[in-house]
């Protein structure tokens, strides 16, 4: 059951002079949930509307179960990022709606609507105008109203913005329960706890252009192995060490700095080296740890090292 | 199409659902209505109306009273009339009433009351008898059906009543013998002076006994004979308010004012015919002589061309489509605009659009609305016909012939092809308005211009039957965001041939290429979000390949 589900070669997106997409080539495998991260004005948007043809693309080409997303509208899902629904119509009315506009009849649109409702905890509110709900319950019909016609491939752009911990929680379930009956989801998210969590593979782009796209753990391995020590000691010495390719000043949160007086500090390391044998220098030269860190780097300090300066306008969003 | 179709379903749920709408549906039966009601109901119902006569010269109040008797009979005889046709018999073997037009009798009455009315003129007329009254009743008793209820004389419409006791005190102190010296003009501003709370209403008259509002009084002075302008070489500047003085607060009912002014000039006139040592009833004859003088119109059937009342209401009843038709096509267009705008500031646009195309969408959102604009033009159409087959009757003539001229001018039909092409050309407009605007406000911003372009057909529209194949009515026939309401306008009066077809051509290839731009701009402006375009951006959009 790897069938591609989504294939996007060499496409490119003008705006008059700007190139809002450089050339992205990417395809995703069926079953899996796919993250789509970059910092703003990345393309992740533009992109995602080409993959639905909402927009043309200037160059390339993007098949989506091997034909123009329109062609099998019925087996595509999608979220917008801004969130917005009809105020005077009802909730489960929008979720028909949505549904029939995909292909479902509108008998059966109506009965899956209510159903629908009546899981996801707004059963009382199914009658209700969309105007009276609240803006987390709104959105929930809106996530509802996409995946209504029990799509194969969800795309849901920023789904978890704007929720509260309980409804993202909720989100988190729904994602994972579409990715559990072989249903392919693509989201793009800035929040790198949500993608790490949830994600067989990242894209990430940045400037228009991919950046990386594989697995989560692969992305972590673009990353050299390091190490973090907390101590009042000079570490000069450990600089000394084969295999340590560089020794740098950070800050109590793991954010590099100029003044190099600790007690925060990371070390680099080869390929080659083992962590351990930091650790017995340490030992073999007094210094007095008060921290020593081997973990894996987060998604986001992956994050911020493939996608440089820009990232921290990202991180700030 | 079944998602344009499912798009179309959407909207017009949406919008039939509004408050707007449902007034807008209602509005019309009810204004309707009343239009057609309350003139009758005011003639039935507008109260006696009293009225004090101060006449210091002492020489008209029979006049002005023979004035009044001739307005009371000819209330009369027109209530006879509408009572014979609300009762008359039915002919045999038919179920519909007769045809007045075609009975002798009322014919006859009319010129009886005509000839009465004339031969009358020659002196002040006495008040309408009971013995003249019956003498009435007796000739048309033979017309009427079975059971029909007695014939009731309406009352006067304008009663002249006694001075109130404080005025005469004012009039008795001119005329006492230790009055002061005062000329004629001052006598009266003193009177008038002394009836002003009464005429605005602070105090009130009595009459028989009860307390009623006093509607006017008419104040002739002594000297009257010195006053009347008399035209030649020696005419003498004399102000208006040195003559007979009417004072009145209600400025609309001028019947009473007319009738005065007419009977006392008649009056004035037959002295000076005496004093000239002519005839006062010769000359009143040859004052009545008259050729007979039709207006005829050449555009009908050979034999009826008499202009009728039906010929009014065909020239001006396009008048009132017209008006319908701004109205019903910027109602709609208007719910074009919000919508898409809705759908656009909400960004629901894009959820849309990643299930149907553009073009879909806005094919959708053309044909839904449609179908509200139709719906409420066929109710108004609908209620229009129920209005006026129940206020059809003798009561209303107007309802009838304008029933009539509906039947027959072609005007509906045409209504409904201009309102059409009317909208595709303005639910272009607006929809591409709506696609490059990201609020209401932006829109509104866009709107002012279109607006006031836009308003000129409702202000033309009552020049145009006037002249409805002049210069004006041609040109604005041919620009074609005005041609449907021109054309509308000039329905009834039947255009020329090369205008009608024409016209109908331009209109269609004016849609056609509309929406072909909307659809340009539609698909590239919808999703734009920040500051609506600038115009050559958009230009830009239509040369843009797909």
């Amino acid at each position: 059951m790897s069938e591609t589900v989504l294939e996007v070669q060499n496409v490119t997106k003008m705006y008059g002079d700007f190139r809002a997409v450089d050339d992205i080539s990417f395809s995703i495998p069926s079953g899996v949930i796919h993250g789509f991260l970059g910092p703003n004005g990345a393309g992740k948007t533009t992109t995602i509307r080409m993959i639905l043809e909402i927009l043309q693309p200037t160059e390339g080409s993007i098949q989506v179960f091997g034909a123009g997303a329109l062609a099998v509208r019925e087996r595509i899902g999608y979220l917008p990022e801004e969130k917005g629904l009809y105020k005077k119509m009802k909730a489960w009315a929008i979720i028909a709606y949505f549904a029939t506009l995909k292909g479902m009849s509108r008998k059966d649109a109506k009965h899956r609507a209510y159903e629908l409702l009546e899981r996801y905890g707004l059963k009382d509110f199914a009658d209700k105008k969309t105007e009276a709900l609240s803006k987390g319950m709104g959105q929930k019909v809106q996530v509802l109203a996409s995946i209504a016609h029990d799509p194969d491939l969800v795309i849901l752009d920023e789904p978890f913005s704007g929720l509260d911990p309980v409804n993202q929680q909720v989100m988190e379930e729904i994602i994972r329960d579409m990715a559990g009956r072989d249903k392919t989801i693509l989201f793009s998210t800035h929040v790198m706890q949500h993608a790490e969590r949830l994600c067989d593979r990242i894209l990430l782009i940045a400037g228009g252009k991919k950046i990386f796209d594989g697995s989560i753990a692969e992305s972590k391995k673009s990353l050299p192995r390091r190490v973090r020590i907390e101590t009042e000691d000079s570490i000069d010495s450990l600089a000394q060490i084969d295999g340590v390719v560089e020794l740098r000043a950070i800050d109590g949160e793991g954010a590099p700095t100029e003044a190099r007086v600790g007690p925060h500090w990371e070390l680099l390391l080869g390929d080659q080296l083992d962590a351990q044998a930091i650790l017995e220098a340490c030992f073999a030269k007094s210094i007095r740890l008060k921290r020593f860190d081997q973990s894996d780097p987060t998604l986001h300090e992956v994050f911020v090292h493939l996608v440089g300066p820009e990232a921290r306008e990202a991180s700030y969003r | 199409m079944k998602y344009a179709f499912l798009v179309a379903l959407r909207e017009y749920a949406d919008n039939a659902k509004t408050k707007g709408f449902w007034i807008g549906i209602f509005l019309f039966p009810i204004i309707l209505t009343i239009s057609i009601t309350v003139p009758e109901y005011l003639e039935d119902a507008t109260p006696t109306r009293h009225f004090v006569l101060i006449d210091q010269s002492g020489e008209f109040v029979e006049v002005i009273e023979g004035g009044l008797n001739k307005l009371h009979l000819i209330d009369v005889v027109k209530d006879m009339q509408k009572y014979v046709a609300k009762h008359a018999k039915k002919p045999e073997g038919q179920d519909t009433k007769i045809d007045l037009e075609d009975v002798p009798a009322i014919d006859s009455m009319e010129a009886k009351v005509d000839e009465y009315l004339r031969t009358l003129e020659t002196g002040p007329m006495s008040e309408l008898g009971d013995a003249e009254l019956e003498a009435m009743k007796k000739q048309v008793a033979p017309l009427l059906e079975e059971g029909a209820p007695e014939f009731e004389k309406p009352s006067k419409k304008f009663k002249l009543v006694g001075v109130p006791t404080e005025i005469q005190e004012e009039i008795d102190a001119q005329t006492g013998p230790d009055a002061p010296v005062l000329t004629d003009s001052e006598k009266i501003d003193l009177i008038s002076e002394s009836l002003r709370p009464y005429l605005s209403g602070e105090k009130k008259i009595t009459v028989d006994g009860e307390e009623t509002e006093l509607f006017a009084a008419v104040l002739i002075p002594k000297n009257i004979q010195d006053v009347i302008i008399r035209p030649g070489p020696k005419m003498l500047a004399i102000q208006d308010r040195a003559g007979i003085q009417f004072w009145c607060t209600n400025v609309a009912d001028n019947d009473l004012k007319k009738e005065i002014e007419r009977v006392v000039n008649k009056e004035i006139r037959s002295r000076e015919y005496l004093a000239e040592n002519l005839d006062s009833v010769k000359v009143n004859n040859i004052q009545n002589t008259r050729v007979p003088f039709a207006s005829l119109n050449p555009r009908k059937e050979r034999g009826k061309e008499e202009v009728s009342l039906a010929d009014q209401i065909r020239q001006w009843a396009p008048v009132g489509f017209v008006y319908l038709l701004w109205i019903g096509i910027f109602t709609i267009t208007q719910m074009l605009l919000n919508n898409t705008i809705e759908e656009k500031s909400n960004r629901i646009i894009e959820v849309l659009l990643s299930s149907v195309t553009a073009r879909e969408l806005m094919l959708g959102k053309l044909l839904g609305i449609a179908g509200v604009g139709l719906t409420m033009i066929s109710a108004w159409m609908l209620s229009l016909v129920v209005v006026l087959t129940v206020k059809s009757g003798p009561e209303s003539e107007f309802a009838v012939q304008l029933f009539e001229v509906l039947k027959t001018s072609g005007l509906l039909p045409k209504f409904a092809v201009y309102f059409l092409l009317g909208y595709l050309i303005y639910s272009g407009i607006f929809l591409a308005i709506g696609s490059v605007c990201n609020t209401l406000k932006d829109a509104q911003n866009l709107m002012g211009p279109v607006m006031l372009i836009m308003i000129i057909p409702l202000m033309t529209m009552m020049f145009i039957p006037r002249d409805p194949h002049g210069v004006l009515a041609t040109v604005m026939s041919w620009i074609p965001i005005y041609s449907p309401f021109i054309m509308m306008n000039r329905a009834a009066a039947d255009p020329p041939m090369f205008d009608l077809v024409g016209t109908f051509i331009m209109m269609v290839v004016t849609a056609a290429f509309v929406l072909w731009m909307t659809g340009k701009i539609f698909r590239t402006g919808i999703l734009r979000s920040g500051q609506p375009p600038r115009i050559v951006e958009m230009f830009r959009w239509l040369k843009a390949p797909k």
